[in-house]
């Protein structure tokens, strides 16, 4: 149902993201990407469209804490703070966070990549089929997926990174891709305490 | 004597004949219907309303929906996936299925193509009357990171129209697409559920079905259980299975007891084993009633069968007529006793059989097929007594105790001794007990009662409700119209008044054919919404789409093509609203807008109110009303065959003789409604029909002691032991789990109390000193002489 969070899902998922082996092998690089408790940076998403020559470009903020969920705040050219954890995925209102209706598989994906956060990586494995190239320092994780459903949707989905992950791009199945930059993200001991405030309601 | 050899013949050329009908009709399985709904009055409604309820009801019958819970999302799927495979492979159902299609291309190209008319409500509203906010909006979901996802490409739906459409398909927020397995999963707190549906082949004959899928339903949660998961099914097939089970359990455990117990009783009374051939009229009695109902009703329901074994207590009063005159007779010879009390035995026959024949007057099929089944069982019994019982016991010498004479001595002195002191408090005390009891008589009307109470799978019906979000009823609205173009409007008009209901949280949802294909004038209006749509594209230009293709996209909406309804229900998509459409009929055509949650019947009549071709199906709420109003028609037809039942009695009784037959199990009914009253049990249409079937009995014991065939004392052994076995019979409905017929026992049981202690003053004059014995022959010219 939803291109998109799966999309966001999996960009998020990857983050942190879990172990598989080899040289450099995916336990390394899980227990790279794990050990940090709070990550925060900027981040650009650009939807590149083959009907489009420019690319949709989103720029916001996230905020990434191993126990609690994500924080997305969405700064330009719309303003909109989501908010997702096992509750589902909800979204700022005048009236303070409102849960999202699941007619979509939003609240499904956000509970996959929660189980992500923990280390659960039984859901992805599941679907994806997972490679993964380079060194702690400079590496590349492809993920094809399995499931004939989510072929019609991704060819591929590829992210790169360092000590954390810089670079998450998916491949659409009918030409267009998504392209998520965390071109400064910072790592961390604990939430601020307007953090703690946005998850705790 | 030559009828004596003949009669014995012909009933045995006639029971072979039986026989041989009722080996045919169970030569493929029991011709037993379990759904106790099946017996609910058909024929006041017009066909069509009764074809739409079949297309509602059908799939609530035969569809079952199973929940495979565990605490890992990947473990409920696998596990999900090995029990659709046995589903599958158990051969019972005609489809299983647990995963969405795997094929997109074809969803999508249907949703692009129906993308306008599957908007939703406030959609098409904000197109219509807010284009700039609708623009605006589109725009922010562009960069929005979670908002305006899509099956289709953006460049294929710049409007963003087919992701709101989707949310239209599939309105049930809580199931959710697993996009790995095509998995529908629900989540709660501790477990994700994997959703299974199967269809039940819709072979509604062959009884063992039901059986059989809850055996598969059962296996299915052992294998569940042992990896650690857990399941929940529902579904209408469950519930048949259990009613079948639990009616099979009864008919067996009280029908056992009353067998064990009337054993008991005519082995003590009469002290002969051959006396147990009396038994004979019960097994010609259930034979006949059950042939007579499959040969009239093509099949016999299990309530019929339960309430109809109860009949029992009536075709082994026969024999007692004459058996019971060997208190009366030192040589008592069967063919003898059985002649002299033949004018009471026809007697009791006749007003029996008015009694029960008055009952198929009503419209319910459950009273019918009651009434059927008792006339012919009753007619069956009464020629087994008359014809073949009287051989069997040719020659039998019966000398019963006299413990039984010196009871009804005892009695009938009890009575004279209450007759005398206490007259008047007698004459006060009744009509008050009476009159106070049925002023605190309350009545309940309600199907539920029809149904054994089955709180287990109540339990996971509710649970899956809860979980699914899906509640689907039998409510639903038809709606006529002289064309396709009528049907939509009309339809339409429902759905803005439905689309209120939904936002104001008293409807859960609805389905409607308007959802799926918009009437012209809806179509008009959005076009011209379209139109207009260029003059607010800033912000979308501003995002960098091009204005050409903002433009194309607008043209093609505009000459989207337009196909029928019978096309696009043939689309995939479509297959939901597929049972909605009736077609064309003679009248014009029709379709049905199916409703989902349970909504106050009050609601949903006004939402249709002042709508031309709208109208509410209610049928739970029809019934409901109903039961009440057959409650006063069958007693009103009780009235009437009671007037000709005094009609009948004239003959051999006079005026004055018929009335006082007939007023004492009268009196006896109204007696036991008081106790109802005092007891604090409701009335139900079941306890009419206890009520009803006692003034049959009841005039049986008044005509048995009135006939007072070999005196008074002996009469009153007579009707004590007809009373008794009526009660093993009857009385033990009492201990039912339904309680439509638990009810209908404690009626019966009350009636009968009433009806023995009553009977002695059908003996015409004062009241006589008890005989200690008389001569059956005598008795019989005092009979003939009066």
């Amino acid at each position: 149902m939803s291109r998109f969070y799966l999309r966001v899902v999996c960009m998020l998922g990857c983050l942190l993201l879990t172990p598989l082996a080899q040289a450099f092998d995916l336990n390394d690089l899980s227990r790279q990407l794990g050990k940090h408790l709070v990550v925060r940076g900027p981040f650009v998403q650009e939807k590149h469209l083959r009907a489009m020559a420019r690319p949709l470009t989103s720029r916001g903020l996230f905020v990434l804490a191993a126990d609690t969920g994500l924080l997305w705040q969405l700064k330009t050219p719309i303003a909109q703070d989501y908010r997702i954890n096992a509750d589902g995925i909800a979204k700022r209102t005048a009236n303070g966070w409102q849960v999202q209706p699941g007619n979509n598989a939003a609240a499904q994906q956000s509970r996959l990549f929660l189980a992500l956060l923990r280390g659960d990586r039984t859901g992805l494995e599941a679907d994806f089929t997972l490679q993964l190239e380079g060194t702690s320092d400079e590496w590349t994780l492809t993920l094809t997926p399995r499931a004939l459903l989510l072929q019609q949707i991704f060819s591929h989905i590829e992210i790169q990174g360092a000590t954390l992950v810089q670079r998450i791009e998916l491949f659409e199945t009918q030409g267009d891709r998504t392209l998520l930059k965390l071109p400064d993200s910072q790592a961390s001991d604990a939430l601020t305490a307007a953090e703690r405030d946005a998850f705790a309601d | 004597m030559q009828t004596e050899r003949t009669l014995p013949r012909l009933f045995g050329i006639g029971l072979l004949a039986l026989l041989c009908l009722a080996a045919w009709q169970w030569r493929s399985g029991p011709p037993v219907a379990a759904s106790l709904l099946a017996l609910l009055p058909s024929n006041q409604i017009d066909g069509e309303i009764r074809a739409a309820e079949q297309r509602i009801q059908e799939p609530l019958n035969r569809e079952l929906l199973l929940l495979v819970g565990h605490r890992e999302r990947r473990e409920a799927i696998q596990l999900t996936q090995a029990i659709a495979g046995q589903l599958r492979k158990s051969q019972h159902f005609s489809a299983v299925q647990w995963s969405v299609r795997n094929d997109l291309s074809d969803l999508r190209q249907q949703l692009l193509a129906q993308r306008l008319a599957l908007l939703p409500a406030a959609e098409k509203s904000l197109l219509i009357n807010q284009p700039d906010e609708f623009v605006q909006r589109r725009s922010g979901e562009l960069f929005d990171t979670f908002a305006g996802f899509s099956l289709v490409p953006l460049e294929q739906d710049w409007l963003g129209l087919t992701a709101k459409a989707q949310t239209t398909l599939n309105p049930h927020s809580n199931v959710q697409v697993d996009l790995g397995s095509g998995a529908l999963l629900i989540n709660d707190n501790a477990k994700t559920w994997v959703l299974v549906r199967a269809q039940s082949h819709g072979d509604a004959f062959d009884m063992q079905a039901p059986a059989k899928v809850a055996a598969d339903v059962a296996k299915a949660r052992e294998q569940a259980q042992a990896a650690g998961g857990q399941l929940l099914a529902s579904g209408g097939v469950l519930y048949a299975n259990a009613g079948q089970a639990q009616a099979t359990q009864e008919i067996s455990l009280l029908g056992g007891a009353a067998i064990v117990g009337l054993i008991a009783l005519l082995l003590f009374a009469y002290r002969r084993t051959r006396v147990l051939l009396s038994l004979l009229p019960v097994a010609v009695a259930l034979l006949a009633g059950t042939s007579a109902c499959v040969l009239w009703f093509g099949q016999i329901n299990a309530l019929t069968l339960i309430l109809g074994a109860s009949l029992i207590g009536v075709a082994i009063d026969y024999p007692q007529h004459y058996l019971s005159k060997c208190w009366a007779q030192q040589q008592w010879q069967s063919w003898s006793a059985m002649r002299a009390t033949l004018p009471g035995l026809t007697l009791s026959l006749a007003t029996n059989l008015l009694g029960y024949v008055a009952l198929a007057f009503t419209p319910f099929q459950a009273l019918t097929q009651i009434a059927v089944f008792s006339a012919a069982g009753l007619i069956g019994a009464y020629l087994c007594a008359i014809c073949l019982l009287p051989a069997c016991f040719k020659g039998m010498q019966l000398q019963p105790g006299r413990s039984l004479l010196n009871l009804a001595n005892g009695l009938l002195a009890a009575r004279l001794w209450c007759i005398k002191k206490a007259r008047w408090p007698m004459i006060i005390g009744v009509p008050l007990f009476c009159l106070g009891g049925i002023a605190q008589l309350h009545t309940q009307n309600d199907l539920r009662q029809w149904l054994g109470k089955e709180p287990e799978l109540a339990a996971q019906a509710q649970r899956i409700a809860e979980l699914t979000g899906q509640q689907p009823t039998s409510q639903f609205y038809l709606v006529r119209a002289a064309d396709e173009q009528q049907l939509l409007a009309r339809q339409a008009a429902l759905s803005e008044r439905l689309d209120a209901l939904v936002s104001n949280n008293q409807l859960r949802g609805y389905r409607s054919l308007n959802q799926l294909i918009l009437p012209d004038e809806q179509l008009d209006n959005l076009h011209k919404a379209l139109q207009a749509l260029p003059q607010h594209w800033q912000p979308l230009l501003d995002a960098g789409i091009a204005e050409a293709a903002l433009n194309a996209e607008v043209e093609g909406l505009l000459h989207q093509p337009r196909p029928s309804l019978d096309e696009i229900l043939e689309q995939t998509l479509a297959e939901p609203w597929r049972p909605l459409w009736m077609g064309k009929s003679a009248s014009g055509v029709s379709g049905l807008v199916s409703l989902d949650g349970q909504t106050a019947t009050a609601l949903l009549e006004d939402a249709a109110t002042g709508l031309e071709g709208v109208e509410l199906v209610d049928r739970l709420g029809e019934l409901n009303a109903l039961f009440t109003e057959t409650q006063i028609s069958a007693a009103t037809l009780k009235l009437i065959s009671c007037a000709a039942i005094v009609v009948l009695l004239c003959i051999p009784f006079g005026l004055r003789g018929a009335l006082r037959v007939v007023s004492l199990p009268l009196l006896a009914a109204i007696t036991a409604l008081a106790c109802l009253g005092w007891l604090g049990q409701p009335l139900t249409l079941f306890s009419v029909f206890g009520l009803l079937l006692i003034t049959a009995i009841g005039i049986d014991y008044a005509i048995l002691m009135r006939e007072s065939v070999g005196g008074e004392a002996v009469s009153l052994i007579g009707t004590l032991l007809s009373a008794l076995t009526s009660w093993l019979s009857f009385g033990l409905l009492l201990f039912s789990s339904t309680p439509a017929i638990a009810n209908f026992g404690l009626t019966v049981s009350l009636g009968l109390l009433f009806s023995f202690i009553y009977s002695p003053w059908a003996t015409p004059g004062q009241p006589s000193a008890p005989s200690q014995s008389a001569d059956i022959n005598q008795a019989r010219t005092q009979h003939a002489a009066s």
